[in-house]
């Protein structure tokens, strides 16, 4: 009985939240200009392709866009987890001096606004020569320290007990961290993935200025340069939205099985 | 202790110290190059005057004593507070309430789990259209029920100088919550099912066991949450940008949006840069405030 109710609630709670997407999906298949109508249209008469037709045409273009941002998000997002973990791993467990002059200097770079920052690092990217290219996209992103803090405190909440019993067989700082740390994060390192990707698939103003030319677009910066500079074509604008969040929703169903996947602390007993 | 083992001792202590430094390395290398020193370029500007085109003119505190009696400075502040304090406890209780709920086991948790979290990976620029649309006045769909459901007088959204920046709130409570829903989710799953099991045992109830078990085991989580939350806040400008571009009257006109402007707009970089700087202390002020209350010991190093 308990149970129905709630999976009632979930739903209903779900069908409100889900109602704005439908609406962006439902509109991507109006005519455009018709996008807008008194009464309300839930069933798009006529249900028209046009939209979609209109992006297929540029889709030499568009397919480079997809591949810019596929590359960047994905070495970004691995390149992340490379640097973030261990850097995580040494300001949670490992103690050494100005450890926690370290925390709070790595935690500073998350409250101060991009646009401060955006035209002294277009400086330095300009003058190493890595405007228009994948790594002057990618690295200013590396430096984001958001995934060092969401590890670092997921790592503490790693019993200790586990790491001392390693230690005390002789286990070296790294293999701790590989074999023992590592495995049992799962859900946080799929989180932090998550994130980065999302964040770097969705970047807008960093792209916009790093790439003058068409080629090096990413998705994001491309769909925007297809609108018209007067007026939003709406059922453009919601179809090539479409067009560009299902790849993410996909990566995210992927690794959202890691979430899942509970971690089981046998072998410890509390 | 004798020489020797005091000698192991420290030899020990030294290894773990460079450990320590070469884990951090690889990422400290980055953050310096491509993060801390634009900021300070950045910040630095905060004492000078500098519309891009001439050269900077050093004018100390000027920028500063400028800002404390401009009074859009002052509204811009007052409604990123009021944006932070109202938004930050409505999506740590319902990311949590949410996550707790989607760790169910339950047929379709998957797919429910994706639907929650399906409207963080929209951009900016489709979730602002969308609910510009549906926030219209006259043909929005919110409105077009409202008043056939309820017939009352369709309210203005987003140009009501009272609804305007809890519209804002309601539509960025959508947009993010699946961020925290994943965080929220990832900490559950930390906590081992035995402890729920043994409480059961010795008969718990659900709530006694979500406030004695799930609470607690959530602390590091939380308090992760809470300063990504309030420190994300604090620098909202997208939304508002794209949905009221600071309007009415300058009631949703945030911090962020004021720096741009002076920045991007007005070209007094220097200025934009010392509220930028006031921006980053009072976000330190904040976190700090929330490290010593979710972890009274040093910086939440609890049990290390």
């Amino acid at each position: 009985m308990k149970f129905w109710l709630f999976m009632v609630s979930l739903s209903i709670i779900a069908l409100i939240f889900i109602t704005p997407m439908v609406w962006m999906l439902i509109t991507s298949f109006k005519l455009e200009g018709r996008t807008i109508t008194f009464p309300i249209q839930w069933i798009p008469r006529p249900f028209s392709l046009q939209s979609y037709r209109n992006l297929f045409e540029r889709a030499p273009i568009i397919i480079r866009w997809l591949f810019n941002s596929l590359v960047t998000s994905s070495l970004t997002t691995l390149l992340v987890i490379v640097i973030d973990a261990p850097a995580a791993y040494a300001l949670s467990r490992l103690r050494f001096a100005g450890r926690n002059f370290l925390f709070i200097f790595t935690l500073a770079g998350l409250m101060v606004p991009f646009q401060v920052i955006v035209i002294p690092l277009y400086l330095m990217i300009n003058k190493l020569g890595l405007v228009n290219t994948y790594m002057g996209l990618i690295l200013p992103r590396l430096a984001i320290p958001l995934g060092v803090f969401i590890l670092r405190q997921f790592f503490m909440g790693i019993p200790v007990e586990l790491e001392e019993a390693a230690i005390l067989d002789g286990c070296s700082r790294f293999r701790v961290f590989y074999n023992i740390i590592l495995p049992l994060s799962g859900p946080a390192l799929s989180a932090v993935a998550i994130f980065t990707f999302i964040g770097t698939w969705n970047d807008f103003l960093w792209p916009l200025i790093i790439a003058s030319r068409e080629k090096m677009f990413t998705l994001s910066v491309g769909l925007a340069s297809l609108q018209g500079t007067y007026q939003v074509k709406y059922a453009m604008l919601m179809a090539a939205s479409v067009i560009a969040s299902t790849p993410i929703l996909i990566a995210f169903i992927i690794f959202q099985k890691r979430i899942i996947q509970g971690v089981t602390m046998t072998g410890l007993k509390e | 202790m004798n020489i020797k083992t005091t000698v192991k001792y420290r030899r020990s202590r030294l290894n773990e110290a460079i450990s320590g430094y070469l884990f951090y390395l690889p990422f400290g290398v980055v953050y310096l190059a491509f993060l801390v020193y634009p900021i300070f370029r950045g910040l630095l500007l905060s004492f000078y005057k500098w519309n891009v085109l001439e050269t900077p003119i050093f004018i100390g505190w000027g920028n500063y004593r400028v800002m404390a009696s401009d009074s859009t400075f002052w509204l811009s502040l007052k409604n990123t507070l009021y944006f932070t304090g109202v938004s930050t406890p409505l999506l740590i209780v319902i990311g949590l309430a949410m996550a707790v709920a989607l760790n169910v086991k339950f047929r379709g948790q998957q797919f429910f789990r994706a639907l929650f979290f399906s409207t963080y990976v929209l951009s900016i620029s489709v979730v602002a259209t969308i609910w510009l649309w549906l926030y219209q006045p006259q043909f929005g769909l919110i409105n077009y029920y409202l008043t056939r459901i309820f017939h009352i007088a369709p309210p203005s959204w987003l140009a009501d100088t009272h609804l305007a920046m809890n519209s804002i709130i309601i539509v960025t409570i959508w947009w993010t919550a699946g961020f925290n829903i994943v965080l929220f989710l990832a900490g559950l799953q930390e906590i081992p099912q035995s402890l729920y099991e043994a409480a059961r045992i010795d008969g718990a109830g659900g709530w006694q066991s979500f406030w004695y078990i799930t609470l607690p085991s959530l602390r590091y989580t939380i308090l992760l949450v809470v300063v990504l939350q309030v420190i994300a806040s604090f620098q909202i400008f997208g939304q508002v940008y794209i949905m009221t571009q600071g309007g009415p009257y300058g009631r949703t006109r945030v911090l962020v949006q004021y720096i741009y402007e002076n920045a991007f707009n007005y070209f007094k970089m220097g200025y934009a840069a010392a509220m930028a700087f006031v921006l980053f202390l009072i976000m330190a002020f904040f976190s700090s405030l929330q490290f010593r209350l979710f972890a009274p010991t040093k910086l939440g190093k609890k049990g290390k």
